[in-house]
């Protein structure tokens, strides 16, 4: 943990390293260390490093081994790409390069586009969709084929989803929950649905909780995906 | 009587050499860590306005006399829940010399959260790395040294229920005290954290006034994070303006540069450095989970948890009735045959054959055999059950089947255990009612705890009702109870203002039960039983003597009349007898029987002979719906005050009147 102090990690990089892994993940596959390398332009030890740091800062699974963006890390990756594939836009549409060359100086200009030069952007370039090479361009805070948020109340047992927002401003709910683990974008899976109204059991990372559905239904969450293995789906085992 | 936590530890630590404490995660195994390495004289302390206890113990270690304190499980330290206040309060105010903090194996990463707030208070640390048995079953290994290196402490496996390890444990927190200087390796946030905390620390290092003795580094921590406390301090800190001005910069830098509050982010990355800390220490080796935790899981399914809770529950009443029903035949004959006559005869040889000596036999033989007769066979018996259910892990199962019926009395499903407990002795069950948070989930669930019949309750129940009128007509008392209770829950959670918490609780893999903790918390629990209920018993038993033995009951009887005769129905005789037995409720039918006798003659043993079955399920429900006894509405007025004590009191009086004058107008159209 101390090297990601020494790496002279910047920035740039870490936005660099999110960006790989959200690519290689919009492919379906598991990122590696050398597809962050390549894409990067970066050492393996660099790598590593920002790795650690993103892991630290909870926008990288920290659970396991493997090279796999958390649900925040997921977002904050969405918004470089955007960043990225609108500069691209604005390179060949305005600027007039080829659209071969683009995708070096987008490295670039993607870190330095502030939110507002953002919204500026989209609006001259007529809102694109695809970058020159006919990439998807994400919406703003749009969850990669994720669905809206929904109450983690309505969600049905067997479903793996993680945590968007905790609606009502408690702040002592919300920190007791975080000491527990249970913070935006942290992810659980919804394993069993007492009927009639009865609580939830979830499990989150090695710890199950039972959760009561009045605080459930104030945990706004977004569907993941079926949790891995062969887990029998369960539905309709919801009460009322 | 309860210690303060502050002058507890303070002479703690004047008597000992040096003090370990000992912090954890709930269900850890902290307390058998703890009782393995203390012997009996344990003493808790809590602080004013606090029901959560720590626990206090001295212990040897060669000629060294070693203070260990037992703080309370939690996931965190901090102001968010009371627990979490009370082992952060007593871990500064302690200032321990060694911190031992206790993991679970089967689950590092969230165990390691509070492990590094404890080295966030960089606090000399030493790891237990507990139920590393259970950890290897399911095939979870873990690098203790390597843990060690990252934490930069000692970390020891231990298996506390068999004391394995423990020797070790308490070599090495007697070694890390030992060494002045902070060993841990500091373990960092991420690069936009750390550069905030690195600024407010050297503006720290200047203040001698630091919170506790703590650490630039630690306070710079706990102020980034928006402490409530510590922000306090900060406020009233003389000459800090530039201190303040430093920290509402830095928050707002970070808040801007990562999106998120200060607070919730360090506790983010927090996670995120246990979960990278425990990637990195564990090798799971893929394996089908155990077959105990797969039947576990039916605990709480939807379509089995019902039928094993029905199932569960019935079990502990058909043990405790069989059980207790024999153990105290046993003892009532072991008294009657040879510690009544013993107790007796020095009474009469001293004050020979009056209403002074039979007055003070009611008290010490009668009244000390009747603790005995429900108190060992029943309640004894009870705790042991509650401490089986407790240490398999089932109470949380319970709780999690009973949320949504509990919900509809303001409360949640852990208010379940308390209410459990009631069934045994309503005292205990009451002090149980401290898992709760709010005063207002403690009303609701004193008043149900109230509404519960204890086993002494049970006693006349079964004694009456099932002999006489049959075991249909008793089961009818206990669902009249439960539904009348059922109402004045939900009337509670109406009329009382504020609202009810959600539930929100670990549920714990199935745990085998050693024997030897749950018989030492048995017996902790009886105790606290014995020292209220006992006192209060004799002294009981030797008023209702005097009363008896000089006829006064009689004159008593005849303004009781109006209610008794002519609302319940019920022979007036009978009716006194509920009135004393607020002293001690299986006294009601004992007295009955008794001053039967004295008015009708000995053929009125058989109850039917002066009272129809009717009449006994009336008496029945009245004296099970009223309040307990003087014991109950003391620990009412300990744990909530005197005010709601007697205002508790006074609705089941109204409750039981309403209730048994409805079901003698019932019985009257039948008949």
């Amino acid at each position: 943990m101390d090297d990601a102090q020494s790496a002279g990690l910047t920035d740039e990089i870490l936005e660099d390293c999110l960006q790989a892994l959200h690519r290689v993940e919009a492919q379906g596959r598991g990122a590696t260390l050398e597809d962050v390398v390549a894409f990067a332009g970066i050492s393996p030890a660099v790598a590593d490093a920002a790795f650690g740091e993103l892991r630290t800062r909870g926008l990288m699974d920290s659970g396991s081994n493997r090279l796999a963006l958390s649900g925040e890390g997921r977002r904050q990756a969405a918004a470089v790409l955007r960043r990225h594939r609108l500069s691209e836009r604005l390179l060949t549409d305005v600027l007039g390069l080829p659209w071969d060359r683009v995708h070096d100086e987008a490295m670039r200009l993607e870190h330095s586009l502030t939110p507002e030069a953002e919204t500026r952007l989209k609006s001259l370039l007529n809102d694109p969709d695809t970058c020159p090479h006919g990439g998807p361009i994400p919406a703003h805070d749009d969850f990669p084929a994720a669905p809206k948020a929904q109450r983690l109340d309505t969600v049905p047992a067997g479903t793996q989803v993680h945590i968007e927002q905790v609606t009502e401003e408690e702040a002592t709910l919300l920190r007791y929950l975080a000491s527990l683990g249970l913070l935006p974008q942290a992810e659980l899976v919804v394993e069993e649905v007492a009927p009639f109204g009865g609580p939830l059991l979830v499990r989150v990372g090695g710890a199950r909780y039972a959760i009561g559905r009045d605080v459930a239904a104030k945990i706004l969450v977004c569907g993941d995906r079926e949790p891995p293995g062969p887990r029998r789906r369960r539905r309709n085992r919801r009460g009322r | 009587m309860p210690l303060t936590c502050h002058g507890a530890l303070q002479a703690l630590r004047a008597e000992v050499d040096l003090s370990v404490a000992l912090a954890g995660n709930p269900n850890v195994g902290k307390s058998s860590i703890f009782n393995r390495l203390t012997g009996m004289g344990v003493a808790t302390a809590n602080y004013p306005g606090k029901t959560v206890e720590i626990q206090l113990a001295v212990t040897r270690l060669g000629d060294r006399r070693i203070g260990v304190v037992d703080l309370p499980g939690t996931y965190a330290l901090g102001g968010v829940s009371e627990d979490q206040w009370v082992a952060r309060q007593a871990l500064l105010d302690g200032a321990p010399d060694a911190v031992v903090l206790v993991l679970d194996a089967t689950n590092l990463a969230r165990n390691l959260y509070l492990g590094l707030q404890i080295l966030d208070l960089e606090a000399p640390m030493v790891v237990a790395l507990n139920v590393v048995d259970q950890a290897e079953a399911r095939g979870i290994r873990v690098d203790t040294e390597r843990l060690g290196e990252i934490l930069g402490c000692p970390v020891i496996p231990t298996v506390a229920t068999r004391g394995t390890g423990l020797d070790t444990l308490i070599g090495e927190a007697v070694r890390r005290s030992s060494r002045r200087a902070p060993l841990q390796a500091r373990l960092r946030y991420s690069e936009d954290v750390e550069a905030a905390i690195g600024k407010l620390e050297r503006a720290l290092v200047g203040r001698i006034d630091r919170p506790h003795r703590l650490t630039p580094r630690a306070v710079a921590i706990l102020l980034l994070e928006g402490d409530p406390e510590f922000a306090a301090w900060l406020e009233a800190a003389p000459h800090a303006e530039d201190l303040r001005r430093l920290r509402d910069e830095l928050a707002l830098t970070l808040r801007d540069l990562r999106g998120e509050e200060p607070g919730l982010l360090l506790s983010r990355e927090r996670h995120g450095l246990a979960g990278l800390i425990a990637a990195e220490v564990e090798h799971r080796e893929r394996q089908r989970p155990l077959l105990a935790d797969r039947l576990w899981q039916f605990t709480t399914a939807p379509l089995t948890g019902l039928p094993i809770l029905a199932l569960v529950l019935a079990g502990i009443f058909t043990f405790l009735f069989v059980v207790g029903d024999w153990l105290s035949t046993g003892f009532s004959a072991l008294w009657t045959a040879y510690a009544s006559p013993a107790i007796r005869w020095p009474f009469i040889t001293v004050l020979g054959h009056n209403a002074l000596s039979r007055t003070l036999l009611w008290g010490f033989d009668a009244g000390i055999n009747a603790a005995l007769a429900v108190g060992i066979p029943y309640v004894l018996t009870f705790y042991f059950l509650l401490a089986l259910l407790e240490d398999t892990g089932y109470m949380n199962a319970v709780a999690f089947l009973t949320d949504r019926l509990m919900h509809r009395m303001g409360l949640h499903g852990r208010a379940m255990i308390p209410l459990v407990a009631g069934a045994g002795c309503n005292v205990p069950a009451i002090l149980g009612t401290r898992v709760l948070g709010t005063m207002r989930e403690r009303i609701i669930a004193s008043t149900l705890v109230v509404l519960t019949p204890c086993s002494a309750r049970t006693a006349v129940i079964l004694g009456a009702v099932a002999i006489t009128a049959g075991w249909p007509w008793a089961l009818a008392v206990y669902g009249v109870t439960a539904l009348v209770a059922l109402g004045v829950g939900i009337g509670l959670h109406r009329f009382l203002p504020g609202h009810g918490t959600g539930l929100v609780m670990e549920m714990f893999p199935f745990r085998r039960p050693t024997l030897r903790p749950m018989l030492k918390r048995t017996w902790a629990h009886f105790r606290e039983f014995v020292v209220v209920a006992t006192p209060i018993v004799v002294g009981g038993s030797i008023v209702l003597g005097g009363l008896y033995e000089t006829g006064l009951l009689w004159s008593l009887a005849i303004p009781l009349r109006p209610i008794m005769e002519g609302w319940l129905g019920i022979p007036a005789v009978a009716g006194l007898t509920l009135i004393v037995a607020v002293l001690r409720k299986e006294l009601a039918l004992q007295l009955l029987v008794t001053l039967a006798i004295a008015q009708y003659g000995p053929q009125a043993s058989n109850l039917l002979t002066f009272m129809r079955p009717d009449q006994i399920v009336v008496y029945a429900l009245v004296n099970t719906l009223y309040v307990p006894c003087v014991a109950t509405i003391s620990i009412l007025a300990r744990e909530l005050g005197w005010r709601r004590a007697l205002l508790i009191s006074a609705v089941t009086v109204v409750l039981a009147l309403l209730v048994g004058g409805a079901a003698r107008g019932i019985f009257s159209l039948y008949r």
